[in-house]
């Protein structure tokens, strides 16, 4: 048996992280001016497909990344918050621009100064709009997160924070013996 | 003065004569309809402000459904382009007025009309009878500056919860909103989702989603 031939071996949360990152499928909760950017993100030019994200899930039940696009009305509040208990675990949500991190410029009455008020946020975008730029970046940030997750792995707490291929732990098993890839 | 602080700015148009006033237009010289309104209903219009060709009709809110429906009927005026309300507070008595802008498709005139509405009876006749457009402006102007129309089919709130208590565009309301009065979602995951902002559209009465403070709290 030569060496070409063999397993791949990994762990089951390095797969599953993998698996998940690369398919995230936001749920678009366009509020606002922002949602416009959002849809550039989406279209063809900036091509999110290209980071696995292009199918836009409009039924929470199917999506696992929220993308806050816009200013929050204290009454639209409400509505997020259901359809944010709706997407099923795991799940990560941006709050895309000034107005959904902070309130932005509607520093007003009507206006919830920032989505964090009422929901969890991993990652938040600067700009009014953000460019879809940085939406993308924004999305490469919520896949790091993702795959130094532990899902499995009963110690959660341990560990460094390991780049992409790091904590894809890749290995070949062949005859010899199992030889780590990858750089490591 | 010395020179450096000799700023240049763009020079603001000086006034003038209608005639000569290149924004002036005639779709918006009503000077007929003014008089007919006058004729027919002698006591309606208290005053005509022009600026630039414009002519602005104030008219008496008591006489005011019935100019309208004159208006619908007999001089043409058959098209409701917008209606809103303003609070001149202390600028101007009475403290509210509702404007009106209705155009004559066929004759290519706009008409705006203004109505003032005194600050302790904020009601005005509600012109849903006759012009369908203006149902959801007249319930924005009732959510907003808090005036009633009466006759109004359905006069809920048009933007803010169905529970809200105040009026947001009335000048003595904070910008920053009034503490509590709008409640968030819970911040856990246990918490309970309790509002429902169209509880009225259902039929149900919408509960209170916030605490009052009770009625002889000394503290
Ligand atoms: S951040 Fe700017 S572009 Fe985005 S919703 Fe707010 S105002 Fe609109």
């Amino acid at each position: 048996m030569d060496s070409a031939t063999g397993y791949l071996t990994t762990t089951v949360d390095a797969v599953v992280n993998w698996a998940r990152s690369n398919s995230l499928m936001p749920m678009p909760m366009g509020l606002a001016c922002c949602a416009i950017e959002m849809m550039a993100f989406g279209g063809p030019k900036y091509d999110v497909g290209r980071f696995g994200s292009e199918a836009m899930r409009f039924s929470p039940r199917q999506a696992d990344l929220m993308i806050v696009a816009g200013w929050c009305s204290y009454k639209m509040a409400h509505a997020i918050r259901r359809v944010w208990d709706q997407m099923a675990d795991p799940k990560w949500c941006i709050a895309m621009g000034a107005c959904a991190s902070s309130g932005g410029m509607h520093r007003c009455y009507g206006v919830v100064q920032g989505i964090d008020n009422f929901m969890p946020v991993d990652v938040y975008i600067p700009g009014c709009p953000p460019r879809p730029e940085a939406v993308i970046h924004a999305l490469m940030d919520v896949q790091e997160k993702v795959r130094n997750e532990y899902s499995v792995a009963k110690d959660y707490a341990s560990g460094p924070k390991k780049s992409a291929v790091e904590s894809m732990n890749l290995g070949i098993l062949t005859s010899d013996g199992r030889t780590t890839v990858g750089g490591v | 003065m010395p020179d450096s602080l000799n700023f240049h700015f763009t020079p603001v148009d000086k006034a003038r004569p209608d005639e000569q006033n290149a924004h002036a237009k005639a779709s918006t010289d009503v000077t007929d309809v003014i008089k007919a309104i006058q004729e027919r209903f002698p006591e309606a219009v208290t005053e005509v402000v022009v600026y630039a060709g414009e002519h602005t009709v104030f008219i008496a809110g008591e006489v005011f459904l019935n100019v309208c429906t004159a208006l619908k009927e007999e001089l043409g005026f058959t098209y409701l382009v917008d209606l809103a309300g303003v609070d001149r507070f202390q600028e101007d008595a009475p403290r509210y007025e509702v404007y009106y802008c209705f155009v004559n498709l066929q004759a290519g005139k706009r008409l705006r009309i203004k109505v003032r509405v005194e600050e302790d009876d904020a009601v005005l006749p509600s012109i849903t009878g006759l012009f369908k457009a203006a149902d959801w402006n007249e319930r924005e102007c009732f959510d907003m500056l808090g005036i009633r129309f009466e006759g109004h089919p359905d006069l809920r709130r048009m933007f803010m919860p169905e529970d809200f208590t105040y009026h947001p565009q009335r000048k003595e309301f904070p910008l920053l909103g009034i503490p509590g009065s709008l409640p968030l979602p819970p911040r856990t995951p246990e918490g309970e989702l309790t509002m429902d902002p169209f509880a009225a559209a259902r039929s149900g009465s919408p509960a209170k989603s916030y605490q009052e403070p009770a009625e002889n709290d000394e503290n």
